[in-house]
């Protein structure tokens, strides 16, 4: 019904070679970087830049908020070295001049986000080029953002710090990480979710393939493309990496990706819908998956898709949090206040959050798996246990921040903390862990 | 059942709506309609000139923290200020009111006679319908709000039911002899799952469009009942209702107990009340989550008041141990378009049916903060908010 095409009719790419491909993990497009600089390849947020010692790199993206704006201008750093002692009033209704929690630790912005400083022989390259910060310093950009790594990063590849370009509405204005193109032909796009790096069409749409050697990669016939739309490839493309271009009976020219001719399911409704997936036989097409949830954890169906809850079947939540001064910190990590956590679990009462928002407890033999893992806790401060401690948990923690189930939730598949705390829970607040959402328009 | 002979079913099932209109309009082809939501909002009773509200409409967040902390020069921390509403808002409590709070009054509201009882409470409907039960008159018919015809929240939520297929309430009738009278109708109320036909100007409903039942994600809220047609208006028994109503795609639900519908119906459109007694704390998490300080702000309503008040006005489902009243009395105003429904796979109508959970979703804070608590902080006795450090 189809072959590959060895001859395409003109290059579709650009002449650099495609890093990674054939590995079975994301493949990007190398370009020239700083000496030293190196391309990481992240657990599901794909390749990203990392300075010298492997520390991703992040950007501080200029953000609307409700009540002003906030970032970092093209050229300029606006992280400063002094703590910021206000808040900036850039959410509503709350007005700018209040004093900021726990002021006497308050870090000073660049103390959580180190600028990526160039040396002093240091030269523009490709995209990447020097600012003098505030202080005289030199800086590296990249397209005319200033630079920076997290202190949360610890290994190479880490992305502890990243949100992963949730932009959503009211969201603090977060820090982005900053990688490579994505080695794809024009129209298609990657995704990142908690399944691993998903691929789409440009318009959103969930791209499938059928399950090897269930059906033959040929089998969809006319019947079948009924629901089933061969993804087209131009004329002009051609083989490449982990891409083919097959040619239907019909003529047509379809891509294929590591051996998988692709599809669109027609009945999906809506962009990142992934309906094709009830059809048995069908899944969809990961450039690199996610390591599984801990084999501990289930998944349980909801009203509105699929969530990963505890071995009961509570649904597990994430809890994220930025403050509202105007350097717009991190306020979820145990290195970080836990004021904000405290007001809205407990009313201010640690024991009180503990019987609403109870961790998830690890047991002994629980094993980390990709962003999950096992952190000690002190559960009446909620940062790290200090070696000894006694009343320290060993807990259950993704992106190195602890999970948590609601009390609220009585049956498998309640989701009533979903979304819970301030503006929707985007500035600080507890969200469930989607792994299909039917009826959102963010990434499950 | 696979999609293909689903579609096949459809196109069958479809065919009577294909043909000239019968001549008998009072019945629907083969016994069955099925109407989709298009619009939902609380039923309220809202003048121009406010006269329900003699004490005025109600202060907001944005105002109450202006007379709670007012800006005088002095140093204000978070905690004590922005992170204590929040908590009044996330741990609300039934202490008093730091506020004047604005009920709405009688005589006049909209709703439905649940109780057969007229009460000293009670209101008169707009048609002259007496001892009509809606305690949510007086809980928000006086919040911005909520008030029609443009309230903020009103607005919103209303254009979400349209907008999201989680909110697509589908209501089926069959064993119809007549849309005009007949004593004894099945009523299915459950999810549909496809978008509702509009016109190209994307705002208005048109009949005729199809749904599929949503029996995967959307068993819990489906329910068979009875109901009869009375002169052209059907009227269901009470039924305990879960009913989906997400905002911006954050999906979220709400619970009535005793539901009954009141809907006049054509064959294009249904259109009348929901009323019966929302559960309060299903009801408020659905409002705290969705409305955030800020969005409250748009239309001066505050959390915490509103709280206190329907604590206060509830009327129903008293807590076997407290005896306080946990639900609240109330109508929506609602609006179908008829839809031609894909038939269900009986297996798998089945399954939902089996695997369904009909009770309350939710039933507040497991751990709450008294009310002796936020009494206290009012009154200065302990620092607020209790365990944070201020700075």
């Amino acid at each position: 019904m189809m072959r590959d095409s060895l001859a395409g009719l003109a290059l579709l790419f650009a002449c650099a070679g495609a890093a990674a491909a054939g590995s079975g993990k994301e493949a990007w497009i190398p370009e020239p970087m700083p000496t030293g600089f190196r391309v990481e390849l992240t657990v599901i947020d794909g390749p990203v830049f990392a300075d010298t010692k492997g520390h991703t790199l992040y950007r501080w993206p200029f953000k609307v908020m409700r009540n002003g704006i906030t970032g970092d201008p093209r050229g300029e750093s606006n992280c400063g070295s002094e703590p910021a002692r206000l808040s900036g009033g850039l959410m509503s209704p709350y007005p700018p001049g209040l004093l900021m929690p726990e002021l006497d630790t308050r870090p000073a912005c660049t103390d959580v986000w180190p600028p990526a400083l160039a040396a002093d022989a240091a030269k523009d390259v490709g995209r990447w080029s020097i600012i003098t910060r505030k202080d005289g310093r030199r800086q590296w950009a990249i397209d005319g953002a200033a630079l920076y790594t997290s202190v949360l990063d610890q290994r190479p590849g880490d992305l502890i710090a990243s949100d992963a370009g949730n932009h959503r509405g009211d969201l603090p204005a977060m820090r982005d990480p900053v990688g490579p193109v994505t080695d794809l032909p024009p129209g298609f796009a990657v995704i990142s979710t908690h399944r691993g790096r998903v691929l789409r069409n440009e318009r959103g749409f969930s791209v499938y393939a059928r399950d090897a050697g269930r059906h033959g990669a040929a089998s969809c016939d006319a019947a079948c493309t009924r629901i089933w739309q061969p993804v087209p490839a131009p004329a002009s493309a051609r083989a490449r990496g982990d891409w083919k271009v097959l040619v239907r009976d019909s003529g047509e020219l379809q891509w294929s990706f590591r051996g998988q001719p692709l599809y669109l399911y027609l009945p999906d409704p809506r962009p990142r819908a992934q309906d094709g997936t009830d059809e048995p036989g069908w899944h969809l097409v990961y450039v690199q998956q996610a390591p599984p949830v801990p084999a501990e954890f289930t998944v349980q169906p909801t009203t509105g898709g699929l969530v990963v809850a505890d071995a009961n079947g509570r649904t597990i939540y994430t809890y994220a949090c930025g403050d509202d001064a105007p350097d717009q910190l991190g306020c979820d990590h145990p290195t970080q206040t836990q004021v904000y956590r405290l007001a809205l679990c407990g009313a201010g009462s640690a024991e009180r959050c503990l019987k609403n928002f109870p961790y998830v407890p690890a047991d002994r033999g629980a094993r980390a798996s990709g962003l999950w893992s096992v952190v000690s806790i002190n559960p009446l401060t909620g940062r790290f246990a200090a070696a000894g401690d006694p009343g320290a948990q060993k807990v259950w923690a993704y992106r190195d921040r602890p999970v948590y189930t609601y009390a609220g939730d009585e049956r498998p598949g309640d989701i009533n903390a979903d979304n819970y705390g301030e503006l929707r829970a985007q500035r600080q607040g507890y969200n469930a862990i989607w792994l299909r959402n039917d009826f959102t328009r963010e990434e499950g | 059942m696979r999609l293909a002979s689903r579609i096949s079913s459809l196109l069958l099932a479809a065919l009577p709506l294909s043909l000239p209109c019968a001549a008998d309009a009072a019945a629907p082809p083969g016994g069955t309609i099925a109407y989709v939501i298009t619009n939902m909002s609380w039923a309220l009773q809202a003048t121009p000139e406010a006269k329900e509200c003699p004490q005025g409409i109600n202060d907001g967040n944005r105002e109450q923290f202006k007379k709670l902390f007012p800006d005088t020069g002095a140093p204000r921390n978070l905690v004590d200020t922005q992170l204590r509403r929040e908590i009044d808002g996330f741990h609300p409590t039934t202490s008093p009111d730091l506020f004047p709070f604005s009920e709405g009054q009688g005589p006049t509201a909209p709703g439905m006679d649940l109780d057969g009882v007229a009460g000293p409470e009670d209101f008169s409907s707009p048609e002259g319908e007496a001892g009509i039960d809606n305690q949510m008159q007086r809980a928000i018919g006086c919040i911005a709000n909520y008030r029609g015809p443009d309230g903020p929240i009103r607005f919103f939520e209303d254009e979400m039911v349209l907008r999201e297929n989680y909110n697509r309430i589908v209501v089926e009738l069959s064993g119809v002899d007549s849309l005009t009278d007949d004593p004894d109708v099945d009523v299915r109320i459950f999810r549909g799952r496809d978008k509702v036909l509009v016109d190209a100007g994307g705002l208005k409903a048109l009949p005729g469009g199809t749904q599929r039942m949503d029996l995967r994600w959307g068993a819990n809220y489906l329910r068979e009942i009875k109901g009869r047609i009375a002169g052209g208006v059907l009227l269901t028994e009470p039924v305990d209702l879960l009913y989906p109503w997400d905002v911006f795609y954050f999906p979220s639900d709400q619970y009535m107990f005793g539901a009954r519908l009141r809907l006049a119906l054509t064959p294009t459109e249904a259109k009348g009340l929901i009323a019966g007694y929302a559960d309060i704390e299903t009801w408020y998490l659905h409002m705290v989550k969705n409305w955030s300080t800020h969005h409250q702000s748009y239309g001066r309503s505050s959390a915490p008041s509103i709280y206190k008040a329907m604590r206060r006005l509830a009327d129903a489902q008293p807590d076997p141990k407290t005896g306080a009243n946990r639900a609240i009395s109330g109508a929506l105003e609602v609006k179908f378009t008829q839809v031609q429904l894909l038939p269900p796979d009986p297996a798998e109508l089945a399954d939902a049916l089996a695997r369904r959970y009909t009770g309350v979703p939710y039933r507040g804070t497991p751990a709450p903060r008294s009310a002796r608590e936020e009494s206290d902080i009012v009154a200065g006795k302990t620092a607020a908010p209790a365990g944070l450090v201020s700075r």
